[in-house]
């Protein structure tokens, strides 16, 4: 098992953690607080496996993921403040 | 040598997020998981993006690492921030019972 590999088990099991919080989150902001961290644990995954597999298209995969995170994070946490009213 | 410097920022990385997982079992309020998490998952997540540039040499690819870091960079505390305001204007309030 090379270091990266490691590494990548190690996020792994991270993202395992965050999800418990997900789970347990008493607020919905918790749930959103756990949504942001696993999206970015994912993005370090993706370009980690893309450097293991020497496969630089999954770093575009990477790019579109982190947007798409953004875009997502944002437009929920603005649906809970307007509670359900955008315009 | 150069490998043994990249393998060093992933480390440090590493235990960065480890400590960002472990605040958010620590604290008992949302503000403070809040703080918690957004400062340390942006510095573990530009360690260990540092650590894969330096690792991978100067390629193609790394620029593209080099630009993922750089949108990231601006958009992780965009979203923290997003969603404090969303609880802060929602009416979200520390209990002062539970508070430690």
């Amino acid at each position: 098992m090379t270091f990266l590999e490691t590494t990548l088990l190690v996020i792994a099991i991270y993202i395992t953690l965050v999800l418990v919080r997900v789970i347990l989150g008493p607020t919905i902001w918790d749930r959103l607080l756990g949504l942001n961290a696993i999206s970015a644990k994912i993005i370090m995954s993706i370009v980690i496996l893309a450097l293991i597999t020497n496969q630089s298209y999954l770093l575009d995969v990477a790019l579109v993921y982190a947007l798409l995170g953004f875009i997502s994070t944002v437009l929920i946490a603005r649906f809970i403040e307007k509670k359900g009213d955008i315009t | 040598m150069i490998d043994l410097l990249a393998y060093l920022l992933i480390t440090v990385a590493l235990l960065f997020m480890a400590l960002g997982v472990i605040g958010l079992f620590r604290f008992n309020d949302f503000y403070s998981r809040i703080l918690i998490s957004s400062k340390i998952e942006t510095v573990g997540f530009l360690t260990i993006m540092i650590g894969l540039i330096v690792l991978s040499g100067l390629t193609y690819a790394t620029m593209k690492i080099f630009l993922i870091t750089l949108l990231v960079m601006v958009t992780n505390p965009l979203s923290t921030h997003a969603i404090a305001r969303s609880a802060f204007l929602s009416g979200y309030t520390i209990n002062q019972e539970t508070r430690r």
